[in-house]
């Protein structure tokens, strides 16, 4: 395999991946008024080119799982939105080839292309093989996956320069497949809370795979990323609310459809879009306190609730009851947006939190109802939009957090080396003659000692 | 006269405090034993589920991390025990209080987890060897032994040694985030530079997990 070791265009490139827009202006506003302190590393930037490039990876990655469990699901039911969910899934493979590629060349790319949409054709095998119940076509699946995690771990242990090595690289691929193939298996079994479990930890795993991606690349090409490094406690922070962010819009969407089908897993969709509510708002209380995480937690799981509605309404086809639902979500945007402009002390402003949270929840909605209309040609894009777009927010709030907290995100790694010597042993040979004078004075001290003392006492003549 | 009676007064008082100092550094604490075998092994059952599909074993990634309390490393001997450290005001990271203990960077990667787990030892006191003296003699293979307060163990390989300026070494690379779980223990080497009243270099050791 051959890899251009150099970077093609590599912030503009993943500028691209990331469509900038509502709550970009807030985390500009936090950088411009703020106290920012920024050190070499980095350390308390919500946003550096390593970072970003994390959370590009993180994004698409996550992504990755999400839709292939979404795609899956979709296949083994002969859904309508079937071809549509596989594309997205095809498209989010486009972009994390172009990705690679804008580090290590078009070759590169096209080489973890033809890898990476293996895997995805492996499980499509799975999900046709469990149709047609047809085990040793399953068993076939299951070796190619395996076969599949050799071949991706080699291209990126290569490409990394060893940063990333095969065989932990083996068994992360293989974590990440054996989570798709429960959360599949559960789903046909009928067994919907270890279905979403596991799609919960598939989306969460990849965070794990993105953060030692991008480490590997921002290691390996340090002037590309200003030497900057993606293990900062702010970069924990961004990705903990982007995973949380955009879990949450993943779920909502899922939930929203499997409500509107009346379909079994509801409940468990439900649950998992619950449980994640209630780690966001955890992740807020540990910022802003115990109240502020449950008046969050409040705010927050009302426009769920208002979501339901919606779709409640759509079900029983109540125009009335669509239209008080979108008033109780516009109601919700300024009750969250003055949330967060308390909270962060005006850093993130109220009228640009509104804006944010209305394509939020129109890209919801929009994806809610072109799937209804069975449009899916439009669900999909929009469901990734919607995902992408919870990066922004997850940058915003990130930002505003570090900026109002900088002590917390001042960064933990020593400036030097521990002084963990004191000469004694030191092979110098002044020092050897050092131990040697001190022996001799102590041994001269207990000949003399006495005889000061007895030369003290002596009568004076 | 009196003059000469302030030298040997101060001769006495370095000869004692070196007296005093030597015999702090030969009062090695032994690390309690801790059966570490039965909570080691005593790791939960699954639980029994509802579906007849099999559970299988690799579903999350483990986590690895321990908090330890007691280090031993065979091939020299030493069987110590762990003091957190952290970064002192000047920058440098800590160094255990006693001379015979090791000091983990607690704010840090936990030794196990992806990342690299950093220690630190003295390698002498002011008048003799320390818990790391023989630290340069570790080389790659040998094993590196950590303990948490329940007895759960990790093992660590050495893979290789290096040393550096002490002014000049690869933070990033000892002390930053990797993909591989590391553990990297460092002590003084080098010339001891009288009036920085510290060796020239640092000796890091450089070990990963043993899975």
């Amino acid at each position: 395999m051959k890899m251009k070791k150099y970077l093609v265009a590599l912030p503009l490139s993943l500028a691209l991946l990331l469509p900038t827009a509502g709550l970009a202006s807030a985390s500009d506003h936090s950088h411009g008024g703020g106290t920012m302190t920024t050190t070499a590393a980095g350390a308390a930037e919500a946003s550096n080119k390593a970072v970003d490039l994390r959370a590009a990876l993180d994004s698409l990655l996550s992504e990755h799982a999400y839709l292939a469990v979404v795609a899956m699901q979709k296949g083994i039911d002969g859904k309508g939105d079937f071809d549509a969910a596989a594309g997205a899934l095809l498209q989010n493979a486009d972009d994390l080839s172009n990705a690679v590629a804008s580090v290590y060349g078009e070759e590169g790319g096209a080489a973890f292309k033809e890898i990476w949409t293996s895997h995805i054709g492996y499980f499509v095998d799975y999900v046709k093989a469990t149709g047609a119940k047809d085990d040793a076509a399953k068993k076939k699946a299951l070796a190619d996956l395996d076969d599949y995690r050799v071949k991706q771990a080699a291209f990126l242990d290569t490409a990394t320069g060893g940063r990333l090595v095969a065989k932990e690289l083996e068994e992360g691929l293989k974590v990440h497949i054996n989570q798709l193939v429960w959360a599949f298996d559960n789903y046909v079994a009928g067994d919907f809370d270890k279905t979403y479990d596991s799609l919960r930890e598939s989306i969460h795993h990849m965070y794990g795979v993105g953060k030692g991606l991008s480490w590997a690349i921002t290691d390996q090409f340090p002037d590309q990323f200003d030497s900057k490094t993606v293990d900062t406690p702010a970069a924990e922070l961004r990705a903990s609310l982007n995973h949380l962010f955009s879990e949450h819009a993943a779920l909502a969407i899922l939930a929203m459809q499997k409500g509107i089908d009346g379909a079994k897993d509801f409940n468990a969709s439900a649950a998992a879009l619950n449980e994640n509510t209630d780690e966001l708002s955890a992740a807020i209380a540990s910022v802003y306190g115990k109240e502020g995480g449950e008046a969050f937690h409040k705010i927050w799981s009302s426009h769920i609730g208002y979501f339901v509605d919606y779709v409640k309404a759509t079900g029983a086809k109540d125009d009335a009851a669509k239209a008080k639902a979108i008033a109780d979500l516009d109601k919700y945007r300024a009750e969250q947006a003055a949330f967060l402009d308390t909270a962060t002390e005006g850093r993130l402003k109220a009228a640009d939190m509104e804006a944010g949270l209305k394509i939020h929840v129109d890209e919801l909605l929009k994806a809610f109802n072109s799937y209804t209309e069975m449009d899916y040609a439009t669900t999909y894009p929009t469901v990734r939009e919607a995902y992408a777009h919870m990066y922004e927010v997850g940058l915003g709030v990130t930002s505003a957090i570090v900026d109002q907290f900088p002590d917390q995100f001042a960064g933990k790694m020593p400036t030097e080396m521990p002084q963990t010597g004191m000469g004694g042993m030191s092979h110098s040979k002044s020092s050897t003659s050092d131990i040697l004078m001190i022996s001799l004075v102590i041994m001269a001290l207990a000949v003399l000692i006495p005889f000061f003392i007895a030369r003290r006492n002596a009568p004076k003549s | 006269m009196m003059n000469r009676m302030k030298i040997w007064f101060f001769l006495v008082m370095v000869g004692m405090i070196a007296m005093a100092l030597t015999l702090t550094s030969c009062s090695k604490e032994v690390s309690p034993a801790v059966n570490d075998a039965q909570t080691a092994a005593s790791s939960p059952s699954p639980t029994p589920t509802k579906s007849v599909l099999q559970t299988p074993s690799q579903l999350k990634e483990e986590d690895l991390g321990i908090v330890p309390v007691s280090i031993s490393i065979p091939a020299i001997g030493v069987d110590a025990a762990i003091e957190e450290v952290g970064t002192m005001k000047n920058g440098q990271m800590g160094v255990p209080q006693n001379i015979d203990g090791v000091g983990w960077f607690e704010p840090g990667t936990k030794p196990g987890e992806r990342g690299n787990a950093v220690m630190a030892g003295h390698v002498d006191s002011l008048t003799g060897p320390a818990v790391f003296y023989k630290l340069d003699r570790l080389k790659a293979g040998d094993e590196v032994v950590l303990k948490d307060k329940d007895g759960v163990t990790r093992a660590f390989i050495v893979t290789g040694t290096a040393s550096y300026p002490r002014k000049d070494a690869p933070l990033e690379n000892i002390f930053g985030f990797s993909y591989q779980r590391h553990l990297n223990l460092i002590t003084c080497t080098g010339e001891f530079n009288k009036e920085a009243k510290t060796h020239e270099e640092r000796l890091v050791v450089f070990t990963e997990l043993q899975k």
